[in-house]
């Protein structure tokens, strides 16, 4: 087969603005020290959320400052839903070819499991308690606390520090839920 | 010229001063500082970023940077491609100053890239395929299989969930063992190979594949052909698809780590 030019946009962006040769500060233009290699055009590209979650502005001016204190975040709920239970931990994400747990705070509400990020103010897995099935991993997973978390449409592995904590405040809450509508959450071994 | 500074596109190999015409960002004269055998493709500006609030004319300048490397490829060959908005202090004497003193980190660079390209190289496979192909190979899930057949509908449930866990990280390994194969098949075909990251996009027909595998590699001009060739098998495997673009300016290469 023969190679194609066929490009697109992000690809010649993620080309020009994060490949490319560079140069020392001293040569090129620079603000106090920082080197303005595309610094404000990456910004609104690749938008300024991602540039702030990634640090990549860190110690920058007031304006991205308070835009970052803007960002500060709370988890949305449902009219009478609550939060029952909190704990760090993570869901392994299974796209591509590199897998990778990603990190959140999971809270177990009244009616939901949700993977929450505070920045940029995210939920990056919910799922409601009504048929959810969670399952423990084979003893190879054993070392990194792993759940299956069953539901409907497909099944998520998660990762817990406080694991028995995790299962504990989930069978709760699927009892008071299940009380409420007669639905089934199963934990099994 | 008695702008403040120059916005740097590219160095390339030659000594000739030349005009590459507005071809540059906002139709910018884009010529060329030879010093020796080298040269630097520059626009003259002045010294502040490229900063807009628009958006669409960001892309445009990124897009318009993009076509100025591609021209003075077609007019030198290989050059050494620059990050968008390096912009060197001072005039034409600056950036001669600046050749001649990363002369040999840069005459070295071009020297390597030389008769080279930048290719990109993504591998999708059709997930329920390498599924099917786990399936059918593993013993112990053919067996695991067979079980779930025999027994009650209970115990049935749970061997299923724990078949599709060994499935999932089966077809797991399998994909990585796949994507070391095709690396190693690469390898030997290009100067240097890199995993490269995985991107915000994906091409319209690619969609709901699983991308395997995503590289770019530095290839001579005279074994892309080759290269094409161990791709096109890849291509031809059930359930396999090649994404095979370039030629490409070294973008993911080029190093000049020390210099300026």
């Amino acid at each position: 087969m023969n190679p194609e030019r066929e490009s697109c946009l992000v690809e010649v962006l993620d080309r020009l603005l994060n490949k490319g040769a560079v140069l020392n500060a001293d040569i090129i233009i620079s603000v106090a020290g920082i080197p303005l290699i595309g610094v404000t055009l990456k910004a609104m590209i690749a938008g300024m959320e991602t540039m702030l979650e990634y640090g990549i502005m860190e110690d920058w001016d007031k304006s991205s400052r308070e835009l970052y204190a803007s960002q500060e975040t709370h988890l949305p709920l449902l009219p009478g839903e609550q939060i029952l239970y909190k704990t760090f931990g993570y869901l392994r994400e299974d796209e591509g070819l590199i897998k990778c747990w990603v990190p959140g705070v999971w809270n177990i509400t009244s009616q939901r499991v949700i993977l929450w990020v505070k920045t940029p103010g995210k939920i990056l897995f919910e799922t409601p308690l009504e048929n959810l099935r969670v399952m423990r991993v084979p003893a190879s997973h054993e070392v990194r606390k792993e759940l299956e978390l069953i539901y409907p449409q497909g099944s998520s592995r998660i990762s817990l520090t406080e694991r028995n904590e995790f299962e504990q405040a989930l069978a709760e809450a699927a009892r008071s839920t299940a009380a409420r509508n007669e639905s089934e959450l199963v934990v099994t071994g | 010229m008695q702008s403040e500074a120059r916005y740097l596109y590219s160095v390339a190999r030659t000594g000739q001063e030349a005009r590459l015409g507005s071809i540059g960002i906002q139709e910018n004269d884009v010529y060329i500082v030879p010093y020796k055998d080298i040269a630097a493709i520059v626009h003259a500006c002045e010294a502040k970023p490229y900063h807009t609030e628009d958006k669409k004319l960001a892309e445009d300048w990124v897009l318009e940077h993009s076509y100025v490397i591609d021209q003075a490829t077609k007019m030198f060959g290989t050059v050494l491609p620059f990050s968008f908005d390096v912009i060197i202090k001072g005039d034409d004497d600056a950036i001669v100053d600046w050749l001649c003193r990363d002369y040999e980190k840069l005459a070295g660079e071009l020297q390597r890239m030389q008769g080279t390209a930048e290719y990109s190289i993504q591998i999708y496979c059709d997930h329920a395929c390498l599924e099917t192909l786990v399936l059918t190979h593993n013993q112990e899930l053919v067996d695991l299989k067979s079980r779930i057949e025999k027994e009650p509908k209970g115990k049935a449930y749970l061997l299923k969930r724990n078949l599709d866990l060994k499935l999932k990280d089966l077809t797991f390994l399998e994909a990585g063992k796949l994507a070391d194969q095709f690396f190693s098949e690469i390898k030997p075909i290009a100067e240097e190979l890199k995993a490269a990251g995985k991107s915000s996009w994906t091409a319209d027909k690619y969609r709901d594949k699983k991308l395997l595998a995503a590289f770019c590699c530095r290839v001579s001009d005279g074994a892309v052909k080759k290269l094409g060739e161990v791709l096109e098998e890849i291509n031809n495997i059930e359930g396999f698809y090649v994404r095979f673009t370039g030629p490409w300016a070294p973008f993911s290469f080029v190093c000049l780590s020390g210099a300026g």
